[in-house]
Order: structure tokens, then C-alpha cells, then sequence
């Protein structure tokens, strides 16, 4: 049989009904939407993780989900359609809130020109969100597509595998080539809480010292691209007004330099031995002053895996110290928290532009 | 660089911990007290996790019984694992490390002296800046002792940081107490200092009462007399007086929900619209409302007010006892734990459309929410099923399963012109995948930012105490008409709460 919209939404009104009339369940099934999620995977191993991502996100936040990701081979046929129905329960218990993921398995010849059929699927007067797990395609008629149509697109520069050039071509094109369409970016909404908490440490009276920071050190769980502490440093440098002073880079460095006003500042990306599983992630900030008072800022994992201590010593004395919670955020808890607002962070604009000046510029656009 | 704006903090800048407050001292009073453990340092605690707390925080709490700061600091903890299991040492060391203890009297000036002395050198230690909050925890028979002693004691001043009292409820035990209580803390602090509470208001969807209203253009035109018959709004739990006789036995339901409460929320839905969204702004406008309550005769109360105390009966298939064989309570209490009243607002927008308000105790189930009844199609089209057409009403489910529901009518499919009435639906709960704050997070964390716009203001305290008044009066001093207890534990209420509706096709809702 071929697949339709059609087909799909009556499958999919049939699955609903079956469900509502499941007496045994007693219990009533509403189905509630509050966006459009469209994913895109580029293979079978993405296509995979991408799946268990969205089933997990469905059962947190109702909308519609749709995946399209390549068939595993070539013997299947060109076009297939898998629904399935994810419920959580309200906070009354009483009724059940459910939603649907759409799963369309496409051979290579046609999964790039699914944009028309995906729009068909889209539930009106919602946003559209549009989620790109992987590196930014050079050439690709379904992100071109849904890029252009969509209310914002979803990158995630931590799973980037060439980093340098997406961030590059990110910074360069993006909002020139799609000024409607917003972008985010996991990564960012990742390092949030780290964000946060190097900025308490600042607050109050210790603001003043940060015109005096000589030198921070970001250290992050080696064998792989620092991209969250790269990120990181951008956001300071963009937020304390410091200029870029070395050679634009090609590739990540463990060494950058910017220009304060009053003098230098040198940001080290230190990579530190971790188990395989932690790798990429901030273990530890340290921030140092100079000036009049020296004082060090950091913030650190604690030997609780699920605490940082933020702390800060200024001339030998420790002047603040706090623990707080931090528990790992799975991608499906970081779209869920990126889905609340639908608007682009202005900092995260400010720290691609940075990126922007520190990396070497793109030679190729996102054409 | 733009060295100006190093002066406030730039990397706090689009963070959503931004609203953080200055540096700030917490006093409460009755910090032995079942608020403290169960509501206010539970908030405390959520407010540190999402680093919404000042960085530099100091907690005194302060009240007779004798205790370390080390055995006020273990008691808190254990109160706090039971909302916080996986609560780990760590974190609680450091959530904790400014925590104080001071017992006194509350009516021993030497006290507050000595708590005196510990803020400023908290002040020294900590950097919080001589900001502080005064947090009265206490049974109300105390307030005028602490308030007068903060007094006495310089605490009021506000020359190098702030200093805000909070008071808890009961504000006043009538209209006589409520203004007495105003005159002796406004000789102390002036009105932006107090912020008087109401837990409601901290609610998430008591403020998306007014998101409702106010942020969406559909509801504002059919908002008054020609479109809506009725308003319900209930407060029931299935709970009984449980270890409160004491308070209970003083207070009764008219007191513990309505001059508080449900007045606030009827406020909220009757209001007009603010000029902005500012703390006078719209207390200005729910004054309007309490002021414009119809006053209730004595010689027609019973047809606007109707109360009720249960018997025993079951709740969840359990026998539970009346409210006169609650422990604490006298045999032949007339406290009443229920009430239904019928509340008309003389104003352009509300003039004859009735605001029902009912509240009780050991009614089947907890449930808030307010209810808007809208007036029937001038025209009958579907003559045939004139008896199943019901009206449209927008439910907004205070608590629990916090959301809005709009009934109306549709088509059955098949041939004939039959027509059902369905509900349309939204919850809080599962359109946004975080859930809601609890109301003291809300309140504490505006208090430290001074902004008052969910506290109530002393005068509307009074206007809402005035209107109460009448029935207060009557039924104190009167005995009940007909048998009292007059509700079994679990039933909807008493009957004569249906004889108020006056018009057949007006119910109270089963909720
Ligand atoms: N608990 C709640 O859920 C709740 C909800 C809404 C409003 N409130 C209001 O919040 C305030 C505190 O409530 P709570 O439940 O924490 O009260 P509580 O436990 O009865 O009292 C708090 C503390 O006040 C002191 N105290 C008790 N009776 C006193 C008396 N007769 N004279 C002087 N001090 C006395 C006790 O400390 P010491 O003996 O150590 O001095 C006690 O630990 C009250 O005004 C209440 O109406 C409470």
C-alpha cells in the first residue's frame, strides 16, 4: 500500500481509538500537541539514537514528532511508515495526555525530497521546530527545505563532526541565508548551568573584578573536540567586551587569546583523562584575577557525581562557597528545556558571532 | 568595553537565574513551627537549586524552645528529606551554612537585641548588605509583640539596606483586629514594607488568571453581564480538621478561606484591567472589586449564606468521625466547616450576575477552581434536544491537575441534529514539561526582590474583612437554623447550599 498523509492520519485516528475504547485501561486518552517536532538522520546508527531520543521526549512534552531516516537496506521498499503512540499522565492521574511519532524510512533516492510529504504531516497553527542531529550538509534539499520553512532549527555543535567548519559556516551564513527561521543549539542550553553558576560567583560587589581577569582554565574530558568549553569561552569573551588576538584556527587550540581593557587575557582549554562516557564534558573552571585583589574563581565537579562546588578565594580567604545539585542532561531533556521558549537566545548569537572571529573563515557556504 | 555596565554583573545577563535578589538576611519567627519545616525551607531549598537564592544568604530562625544552631540545622534537615529524599550531605552543608538560631521569647526586648547584634555581624561576615526580611511564622496572638519589639529595636530602619516584615495569615480575626493589627504595624513599618501573604496568589494558575484575561483578546468582550449567568468558585478537600481543632474551633470556614482566598480569586476574575502590571496597579483594582461586594442584610442572610459542619460518614470507604468528635473540638461546636455564598458585585461589568463561593471540609475530594458559566443561546436552533443542550463554561482547575477546560456543544455524528457537549482541554502539567512552583517559592523570592504585586495590601485586608462582616456576626451569634452537624463526611455539602442557586437550570458543580 502506499503511504499517504491520508493513510497516516486515519492509522493514526484508529491507534487513538483503540486506545480510548481499552476498557480494561479505564482510564481516558487525550491527545494534546503543543508544537511540531521534525528530526532528520542522516543514517542508520543517527536514525537510531534519534528514535530513542524522541520516544523519550514524547513522554515528557506532547507535540507531534516526525522522523525521517534512511532505510538499513536497499531491499526494502522506497517509502515506509511506522506510527506509535507515547502517553504520560496528568497530573491528576485521572487522564491519560498522549501524543504520536511518525516514522518515515525512506531509500537515499527519495528521503531528501520527503519535505512536501513531512509538511502534509505537520499539525497546523503550531510551530515547527526542525531538529538536525548531525554536521550541517553542504547540499541538502530536505534541510534546505525545512530550514526555510521551519520556526527554528535545532543543531547540536557538540556532536558536530567537524565542528570548526559547521561552527564556522554557522557563524558566517546562518542568519543572513535564513533571517526568519531561528537557530539553537543543545550545546548551548548544555553549558547553561555552567553559565550560571560562573556568574554567581560574580555577583554583588564581585562584579568589579571582572575587568581584572588575567586567565581561565577550562578543563573538559579529553579524546574529543572541546566544543562545549570552546563555547563557554566565547560566551565570557563576548560578555566581558574582550577581542579575539590570535591567528583565526582551523582546528581548536588549547590556548586562546583576547584583549581586555586592561590587559590580556589568556584562556586554556586543558583536556583531562575521563572514562570514554564523560568525554567532551566541563569538569572544572577556574578563573584567575589580577588587579589589586587576586583572587581565583572556580567551579568544579564535586566527588558527588551529581554536585559542582562553585567557590571563589580572594587573597587566601575563601569569600564564597556553595554546592549544587548537577545531574547529566540527556539531548531529550535539553530539547525539552529548548522547546519552552520558542525564540533565539541573544547571547548564544553574541557567542556564535565570537566563534565566528576566532575561527578561520568558511570557504564554502552552506550552498 | 563599556565599563558601566561592569558595575552590575554581565554574565548574569539573559540568564534565567537573572531575577536573582541582593544579598539578604531571612529572620522568621516561629522558626520551631510546622510552616518553617514543611513550607518555607522546602522553598528555601528549591530557590538554591535553581540559583535563585542571593549568593550571600542568611538564615536566623528564632522562637522559644531552646536549640544550637547545629539542632535547629538537624531538624530542618530531616524535614527536609521528606520532600527531598535524595537530599546528600554535601549539598545540604552547603544550602545550610548560614543558618542560625536564636531562641527568645517574642516578647523579650533583650531578644531582639541579641538578634540584632547577630545581623550586623552577619552583615560583616556575609556582605548582606543590612537587607533583611522579618518573616512572622508565629500564631497571630504574637504578631504585635514581635512587630513592636522589631520597632523598638531599630529593626524597621531601612538607612543602609531594606527591611521587610512578612506577615502570615490569619491577618485579623475580624474587621476590629485586622485594622488594629494595620495601626500597630504601620506605626512600625510603612505599607511597601509589609507584605502581607496569601498563599494563593503564589499559585502558578491563580496568576495565570490574569495571563488568561489579559494576554489574550477573546475573553475580555465576553467578560461581563450580557454573556456570563454565573461564576463558581469552590475550595473543598476531603480532609478534616485534623490536628488544627484548636486554630479551627477560632477561626471556622469563613475565616480560614473566604476574607482571604476565595475573595482574592474572585478579585482576580473580576478585576478590570490593570493600567500595568505593577504591584498598586492591580491591588488599586481588586479593592474596587472588595469594595463593591453588596453588603449583606441581616434579614435576607440566609438566602446568600449558607453554612454547614459535617457529621461522621466515609471518605474512601473509611468511617471518619464529625467535626464535634474531632479531637480538641467542644461537643457542640457551631464552627462552621463549610460554607456556600452568594456574593453580587455592584458594578457596570458585574451588576446581577451571582459569584457562588463555596468552601468545606471532608467534601469527596480536594479541588480548586473556578468556574464561568455562560448564558444560553438567545435562540434555540435544535429544538429536538432542547433538554441536553447544557451551557458553555470555562473551567480554570486552580488545584490539582492545574489547566482550563471550555465545554461546549457538538455535533453527534449521525443523521439527526443531536448534539453533546464536549470538553476542550488544557493542563499545566503536560503542556510545559516542567512542573509548577509551589506558592511560598514565588512568594519568598519576591519578597527578597520587593516587588509586592502578589501580597495584599492593608486596605484591601480590611475591605474584605468589611464584607464578611454581616455573616460572620450572624452566624456567631445565632444558632444554626435546622439540625447542626448538617453534611456526613463525604457528601457535596449541605442541602440548602442548592436552595441559594435560585434559578433551575443553576447547579453547583460535581466536581
Ligand atoms: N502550617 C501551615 O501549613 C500554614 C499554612 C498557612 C498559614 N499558616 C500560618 O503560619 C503561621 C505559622 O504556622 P505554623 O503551622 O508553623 O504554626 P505552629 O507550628 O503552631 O507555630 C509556630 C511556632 O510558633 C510558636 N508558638 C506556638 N504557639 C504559640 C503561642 N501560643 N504563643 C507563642 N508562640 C507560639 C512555636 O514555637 P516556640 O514554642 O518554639 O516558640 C511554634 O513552633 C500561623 O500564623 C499560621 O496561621 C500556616
Amino acid at each position: 500500500m502506499t503511504v499517504s498523509a491520508q493513510s497516516i492520519e486515519k492509522d493514526l485516528a484508529e491507534l487513538w481509538k483503540a486506545g480510548v475504547e481499552d476498557k480494561a485501561q479505564q482510564l481516558g486518552l487525550q491527545r494534546v500537541y503543543t508544537t511540531n517536532l521534525v528530526a532528520y538522520a542522516s543514517d542508520h546508527e543517527e536514525g537510531y539514537r534519534v528514535e530513542q531520543i524522541l520516544n523519550d521526549l514524547a513522554e515528557k512534552h506532547p507535540g507531534r514528532y516526525i522522523l525521517v531516516r534512511p532505510a538499513a537496506d536497499r531491499s526494502e521498499p522506497p517509502l515506509r511508515s511506522y506510527l506509535s503512540g507515547h502517553c504520560l499522565f496528568g497530573a491528576g492521574r485521572e487522564k491519560r495526555v498522549c501524543c504520536d511519532l511518525i516514522k518515515l524510512v525512506a531509500q537515499p533516492e527519495i528521503i531528501e525530497n520527503l519535505y512536501g510529504f513531512t509538511f502534509s504531516l505537520l499539525m497546523p497553527d503550531l510551530p515547527v521546530e526542525f531538529w538536525w542531529p548531525g554536521d550541517l550538509p553542504y547540499e541538502n534539499a530536505f534541510f534546505e527545505k525545512m530550514a526555510q520553512e521551519s520556526n527554528r532549527v535545532w543543531v547540536d555543535s557538540s556532536k558536530f563532526k567537524k565542528p570548526v567548519q559547521s561552527l564556522t559556516r554557522l557563524a558566517a551564513f546562518w542568519h543572513s541565508r535564513y533571517p526568519h527561521t531561528f537557530l539553537g543549539d543543545l550545546n548551548w542550553i548544555r553549558i547553561q548551568r555552567w553559565r550560571s553558576l560562573i556568574a554567581e560567583l560574580f555577583d554583588g560587589d564581585w562584579s568589579k573584578v571582572l575587568k581584572d581577569i588575567r586567565q581561565v582554565t577550562i578543563e573538559y574530558g579529553e579524546g574529543t573536540q572541546p566544543t562545549r568549553s570552546f563555547f563557554l569561552a566565547c560566551w565570557l569573551a563576548s560578555q566581558l567586551g574582550w577581542h579575539y588576538l590570535g591567528p583565526r584556527l582551523s582546528e581548536f587550540t588549547d590556548r586562546l587569546t583576547f584583549e581586555a581593557t586592561q590587559g590580556n587575557v589568556e584562556i586554556f582549554l586543558k583536556p583531562v583523562p575521563v572514562p570514554d562516557v564523560k568525554r567532551d564534558r566541563i569538569f572544572a573552571v577556574g578563573i584567575a584575577t589580577g588587579g589589586g585583589q587576586e583572587g581565583i574563581f572556580t567551579v568544579v565537579r564535586d566527588q558527588d557525581p551529581h554536585c559542582v562546588i562553585a567557590r571563589s578565594e580572594v587573597a587566601h580567604k575563601v569569600a564564597f562557597s556553595r554546592t549544587v545539585s548537577f545531574d547529566h542532561l540527556h539531548s531529550n531533556e535539553l530539547l525539552a528545556l529548548g522547546l519552552k521558549h520558542l525564540e533565539e537566545d541573544p547571547l548564544w548569537k553574541k557567542a556564535l558571532a565570537m566563534a565566528g572571529s576566532v575561527l578561520v573563515k568558511p570557504k564554502l557556504t552552506l550552498d | 568595553m563599556a565599563t558601566a555596565a561592569l558595575l552590575e554583573n554581565p554574565l548574569r545577563q539573559g540568564l534565567f537565574s537573572d531575577r536573582v535578589p541582593e544579598p539578604c538576611s531571612l529572620v522568621i519567627y516561629g522558626a520551631s513551627g510546622d510552616l518553617t519545616h514543611r513550607k518555607l525551607v522546602p522553598a528555601l531549598f528549591d530557590l538554591y537549586e535553581k540559583h535563585l537564592l542571593p549568593t550571600s544568604f542568611n538564615l536566623v530562625g528564632i522562637s522559644r524552645s531552646k536549640m544550637t544552631d547545629e539542632e535547629f540545622k538537624k531538624h530542618l534537615k530531616e524535614s527536609l528529606k521528606q520532600s527531598e529524599p535524595q537530599l546528600s550531605d554535601s549539598l545540604w552543608e552547603s544550602f545550610s551554612q548560614n543558618f542560625h538560631y536564636v531562641s527568645g521569647a517574642y516578647d523579650d526586648f533583650k531578644a531582639f537585641q541579641t538578634l540584632s547584634k547577630l545581623l550586623d555581624e552577619l552583615d560583616a561576615e556575609n556582605g548582606t548588605a543590612a537587607n533583611r526580611i522579618f518573616y512572622l511564622s508565629t500564631p497571630p496572638n504574637v504578631f504585635e509583640a514581635i512587630i513592636s519589639n522589631l520597632g523598638a529595636a531599630g529593626l524597621n530602619r531601612e538607612e543602609k539596606g531594606y527591611a521587610r516584615i512578612v506577615i502570615e495569615k490569619p491577618f485579623g480575626h475580624d474587621l476590629g483586629s485586622a485594622k488594629e493589627l494595620n495601626r500597630r504595624v504601620k506605626e512600625v513599618f510603612k505599607e511597601n514594607q509589609i507584605y502581607r501573604i496569601d498563599h494563593y496568589l503564589g499559585k502558578e494558575t491563580v496568576q495565570n488568571l490574569l495571563v488568561m484575561r489579559f494576554a489574550n483578546s477573546i475573553f475580555e468582550p465576553i467578560w461581563d453581564r450580557r454573556h456570563v449567568d454565573h461564576v463558581q468558585i469552590t475550595a473543598c478537600e476531603d480532609l478534616g480538621v485534623g490536628s488544627r481543632a484548636g486554630y479551627y474551633e477560632s477561626s471556622g470556614v469563613l475565616r480560614d478561606m473566604f476574607q482571604n482566598h476565595l475573595f482574592q480569586v474572585m478579585c482576580l476574575i473580576a478585576m478590570e484591567p490593570p493600567v500595568t502590571y505593577e504591584a498598586n496597579a492591580i491591588r488599586d483594582e481588586k479593592l474596587k472589586i472588595l469594595k463593591s461586594i453588596r453588603p449583606f442584610e441581616d434579614r435576607t442572610l440566609s438566602q446568600f449564606a449558607v453554612r454547614g459542619q459535617y457529621g461522621p460518614g466515609y471518605l474512601a470507604g473509611a468511617r471518619v468521625p464529625g467535626y464535634r468528635q474531632e479531637e480538641g473540638v467542644n461537643p457542640k461546636s457551631i464552627t462552621p466547616t463549610y460554607a456556600a455564598i452568594k456574593v453580587f458585585l455592584d458594578t457596570w461589568r458585574w451588576h446581577g450576575v451571582p459569584f457562588l463561593l463555596r468552601s468545606g471540609k471532608r467534601l469527596p475530594k480536594r479541588a480548586t477552581e473556578v468556574a464561568i458559566q455562560f448564558k444560553e443561546p438567545p435562540n434555540l436552533l435544535f429544538k429536538s434536544n432542547v433538554t441536553d443542550l447544557s451551557p458553555n463554561v470555562l473551567v480554570v482547575r486552580i488545584q490539582p491537575d492545574e489547566g482550563i477546560t471550555l465545554k461546549f456543544e457538538t455535533k453527534v455524528p449521525g443523521m439527526t441534529m443531536e448534539a453533546k457537549t464536549v470538553n476542550m482541554d488544557f493542563r499545566y502539567g503536560t503542556t510545559f514539561a516542567e512542573g509548577t512552583s509551589e506558592a511560598y517559592e514565588r512568594l519568598l523570592l519576591d519578597c527578597m526582590l520587593g516587588d509586592a504585586t502578589l501580597f495584599i495590601r492593608g486596605d484591601e485586608t480590611e475591605a474584605a474583612w468589611e464584607a464578611l462582616m454581616p455573616v460572620l456576626n450572624r452566624w456567631e451569634t445565632t444558632e444554626p437554623e435546622g439540625d447542626f452537624p448538617n453534611y456526613e463526611a463525604g457528601s457535596w455539602g449541605p442541602a440548602a447550599a442548592d436552595q441559594m442557586l435560585e434559578k433551575p437550570w443553576r447547579k453547583w458543580r460535581r466536581l
